[in-house]
């Protein structure tokens, strides 16, 4: 099942280090719910993985991680990840487009344009229930995103990071759930 | 006519109520997930995420350490015993269990065993698979672009193309279409739809190693079918099988095929010598077991200005899937689809099917359709529909112009069928009355005026039923034939064992009329008993509404041999000779004598304790029916609806169904099968599709998705009917449990294209839901 999902938002943080974040996909990890870089394989490749439970089914996505391009002067980057279900439950591929945008106020504005491929157990709950986790998981990035932006430089090396676990399963189905029945009451 | 026996009698013609529903409504059904067994352990199946992939390793061990965990079965494992693989119904193979690659998401890849089923579910979460993803191919139209991976490693043939089949005259057809000066076409898809039965599917094979004996409960349409088969397979001597089919919640032709889980189940209860039990989940039914249609059709009909049909032609492409699992018999590759002429007269005809394959879950097997003919008659009731569109003559008018007539049959179809009988103008003219159509079209005409939408949707359709005769019709070489047995006990009390199986068809209660209505014998002395082939003659069982046609015709033929020795016995009892006697529903009484006669009652008893000299004790017959021919029921569905512009829903305002299945057991019982299957057609024309996306991934593997109807979206159903009977059926009955999903899709879309015509619409596919309806109204500019 693909996907494709258009999002943006604004932090108050300047464009270069917003853009110096963004480009670690080491640190982007970070903010994403259930997410973890576990090597580099060089300058452009990892390896990581993530976990996403949506009510009973737990899918385990291991793969690669790779920037396909990185244009630092227009704040423009694409990167690629690939996975499968340890268990072989299926597998998934996102290739996400983010790009940055000074704005007047000293702040920047986030656009990321991200292609989701699913196949296997998750894809079956229908692009409804995906694209409504996809929402929720986009929203607990940024959260993270600017959280993290706020505070002063961390390593990055730190994967005991609480945001390296899954998200809370029960609540992502219910959340996805309402937001199904939301949109088509 | 048949006479008509008193209501203590209860033979053909009384509205009985149904003697199973009192255990029905009770719940207490015996299904086989209520069979339980000492011992019994559990399988649960593990099955595949992708839809094609290649399979590199599966690691049982994590699971294998589970406790409670008895056994995991790989098609490694069923290679060993040459089971790997299993031959469909038709002329293919089909996996087991995966060995090599997957060919469709859900495919079964293995079958764990465990104490209880959570167990084994858990147990089935370890069994760690690794896949390597291969090219996934979708749509069956590119089935055979030289770009489009070659599914199937086994074949000989290295292509996805599985059979081409064509019948009829193609030049004749195509002389008729150059010469034509009205040509009319469509094409439209019959889309992949699921019988989705309440119960799904599932058994409990009990091998015992002492007497060697494999006994198999089994949601089965066709027991002693699945018996031989699971013989000539599995190498098991035939006697040392039974087959039990206890209660089955809905068939729908979902139950004909062996299924991967039934094999699994039986090699686990062979190895292990405990009774093994395995019952599918929804989703695992909706996704991986037969699933209906994905019929691609495209129609021409050939005519003149007044709407006179000359001929038609038709191309399909069928996909099947990754195995050809059709169940129809063996001369037909695609059913009785070249029924697709329908009700009426081409001078010229021709068709051809193509079947490829997919990666998509394998089938087709026939919905309530007699193999195929839902298809043909949705596609030709559209077509005819759109030829009275652009000629502008009213669909009611134009099917009249083209009708068979009462005096052609029995009519010779350019496409190799011989009709029994039929009124098709009769159904039309009650149809047309009952639901006033010319009042219907003017208040169609004035809200027109007003901008409001609706439409009304016409489908005069023919059935075939009944298969078969032999000499047509087998299902993996096994003639079509069915069978009756009837034993009379010595109190007049009987029980009569038939080769079909009831799925909730009423079999209990019908069976025992026509018993009624041969012998007199009340209906409710006579127990019906279907299902175990230790008990039952063989048969071929339930499905392409031929219960009545075959078995019911054996009953009545059974029967007729009882009398014929109640004859003799009541000769010797009246001291006269058999000439003298004559046959009153129940009893014989000698000519001119009416008092001096023996009931059907005493008669048994003297068959048991006065048994006359040279004659057999008992009084007990078997039939086995081969029909000469097919029936074929009819009848005329008008559908009123209106559309909500502003959200595109349809509402069926009126539906009235006029049938034709000629002399009729329980009036009651064939209005009850109309009901369920205009039912089905309503969710078919507007709600069901099993949808897969690019990658292979079901998008329509659960209830969420694959919508049944509720009493909420059911309208008020009006039906009626018109008696034509068969004319070589031995009650003159033809069968009627299909002719609703048959004839209904076509009215329902007919309905809705008419409520869109004056905006240029000529056909939409199935489902036509309110989202489909709306993109509609904003293309033309209804609603923006």
């Amino acid at each position: 099942m693909a996907l494709k999902i258009e999002k943006s938002f604004q932090v108050k943080e300047p464009v270069e280090k917003v853009w110096s974040f963004l480009s670690d996909p080491r640190k982007v990890a970070l903010c994403v719910p259930g997410a973890q870089i576990t090597a580099q394989v060089d300058d452009k490749n990892y390896k990581g993985a993530i976990s996403v439970k949506v009510g009973p089914s737990v899918t385990d996505y291991k793969g690669e991680v790779q920037i396909v391009r990185m244009d630092a002067l227009n704040y423009e980057i694409e990167i690629l990840g690939k996975g499968q279900d340890v268990r072989g439950r299926g597998s998934a591929s996102m290739k996400m487009t983010g790009k940055l945008r000074m704005l007047e106020d000293g702040g920047t504005e986030v656009t990321s344009i991200s292609e989701l491929n699913v196949v296997g157990i998750l894809a079956q709950m229908g692009s409804r229930v995906i694209s409504e986790v996809s929402n929720i998981m986009f929203g607990e990035f940024t959260k993270n995103l600017q959280t993290r932006l706020s505070q002063p430089d961390q390593p990055s090396e730190a994967a005991t990071d609480p945001a390296g676990k899954p998200i809370n399963a029960g609540s992502l189905a219910w959340q996805a759930a309402k937001g199904v029945f939301r949109r088509e009451s | 006519m048949i006479a008509k026996t008193s209501p203590e009698i209860g033979g053909m013609g009384h509205s009985i109520k149904r003697k199973e529903d009192s255990r029905f409504i009770q719940g207490k059904g015996n299904y086989v997930d209520d069979v339980h067994l000492p011992g019994m352990v559990y399988g649960h199946m593990v099955r595949s995420p992708y839809a094609h992939a290649r399979l590199k390793s599966i690691n049982t061990e994590k699971a294998k350490q589970l406790p409670g965990v008895l056994a995991i079965i790989t098609g490694e494992d069923l290679a060993k015993a040459n089971l790997a693989w299993m031959p469909t119904l038709f002329f293919d193979k089909q996996m087991v269990l995966a060995t090599g690659k997957v060919l469709f998401q859900a495919q079964e890849v293995a079958f764990v065993v465990a104490q209880d089923q959570y167990i084994a579910a858990d147990a089935a979460e370890l069994v760690e698979v690794e896949y390597e993803e291969l090219p996934v191919l979708v749509d069956p139209h590119k089935a055979t672009d030289p770009s489009s991976p070659i599914l199937r490693e086994d074949r000989e043939e290295k292509s996805n193309h599985i059979f081409h089949w064509e019948v009829g005259d193609r030049d004749a057809t195509d002389k008729a279409f150059q010469s034509a000066p009205v040509k009319a076409s469509v094409h439209a898809i019959s889309q992949r739809c699921h019988p989705a039965p309440l119960e799904t599917c599932g058994c409990v094979a009990d091998f015992n190693r002492a007497t060697e004996k494999l006994t198999i409960y089994l949601t089965s349409q066709a027991p002693h079918a699945h018996r031989t088969l699971f013989s000539i397979v599995g190498g098991i001597p035939e006697q040392n099988i039974r087959v039990v089919s206890p209660d089955i919640g809905g068939g729908f032709g979902n139950k004909v095929p062996i299924y991967p889980g039934y094999v699994c189940a039986v090699v686990a209860s062979l190895t292990l010598g405990l009774p093994v039990k395995w019952i599918e989940t929804r989703s695992e039914n909706l996704q991986s077991t037969g699933f209906a249609r994905d019929y691609h059709m495209t129609a021409e009909i050939a005519a003149d200005q007044n709407g006179k049909v000359k001929a038609l032609r038709v191309k399909t492409l069928a996909d099947h899937g990754a195995f050809n699992a059709a169940a129809q018999p063996t001369k037909f590759p695609a059913g009785l689809f070249s029924m697709c002429t329908g009700s009426y007269d081409f001078a010229a005809s021709f068709c051809e099917v193509d079947g490829v394959y997919t990666n998509k879950a394998p089938g087709g097997i026939a919905y309530r359709c007699s193999f195929r003919i839902t298809e043909a008659a949705y596609l030709i009731e559209r077509v005819v529909d759109i030829l009275a569109s652009q000629l502008k003559i009213d669909p009611a008018e134009l099917r009249r112009r083209n009708f068979i007539q009462p005096d052609q049959f029995p009519y010779k179809t350019p496409l190799g069928w011989t009709y029994d009988s039929g009124n098709y103008e009769g159904a039309l003219n009650k149809a047309l009355e009952m639901v006033g159509y010319a009042q219907l079209r003017k208040e169609q005409e004035e809200k027109r005026k007003k901008g409001e939408l609706m439409g009304i949707g016409i489908s005069s359709f023919t059935e075939a039923v009944g298969a078969g005769p032999a000499h047509t019709f087998d299902i993996a070489g096994i003639k079509m034939f069915d069978s009756a047995e009837i034993r009379v006990h010595p109190t007049g009390k009987a029980i009569c064992r038939m080769g079909t199986k009831s799925q909730g068809q009423g079999h209990e209660t019908t069976y025992a009329q026509i018993v009624a209505q041969e012998l007199g014998i009340p209906a409710s002395d006579v127990i019906v008993e279907e299902g175990d082939t230790d008990t039952a003659p063989y048969g071929l069982g339930t499905y392409a509404s031929r219960s009545t046609p075959t078995s019911g015709a054996a009953t009545a033929m059974a029967a007729r041999k009882i009398r014929a020795k109640a004859k003799k016995i009541a000769a010797h009892l009246l001291e006269c000779s058999e000439e003298d006697l004559e046959w009153e529903t129940g009893k014989f009484f000698v000519k001119g004598a009416p008092s001096k006669s023996k009931t059907i009652q005493e008669i048994a008893f003297a068959a048991y304790t006065n048994i006359p000299a040279g004659l057999e004790a008992g009084l007990e017959a078997v039939n086995y029916y081969d029909p000469p021919n097919l029936t074929f029921p009819f009848g005329t569905y008008i559908c009123a609806v209106d559309i909500d512009k502003g959200t595109g829903e349809i509402k069926v305002r009126r539906f009235v169904a006029v049938d034709d299945c000629g002399n009729v057991i329980n009036p009651m019982i064939v209005q009850g099968q109309i009901h369920g299957g205009l039912t089905e057609g309503l969710a078919i024309a507007f709600m069901q599709l099993i949808d897969y996306d690019e990658n292979g991934n079901v998008q329509g593997g659960s209830f969420m998705d694959y919508l049944i109807p509720t009493a909420v979206e059911t309208p008020h159903w009006e039906t009626g009917s018109t008696c034509t009977p068969s004319p070589h059926h031995p009650f003159g009955a033809k069968g009627v449990g299909e002719s609703p999903n048959v004839g209904s899709p076509a009215a329902f879309v007919n309905a809705v294209v008419d409520a869109l015509s004056h905006l240029g619409v000529k056909h939409i596919d199935m489902p036509i839901t309110p989202w489909k309806v709306w993109n509609v109204l904003k293309e033309k500019g209804v609603v923006s």
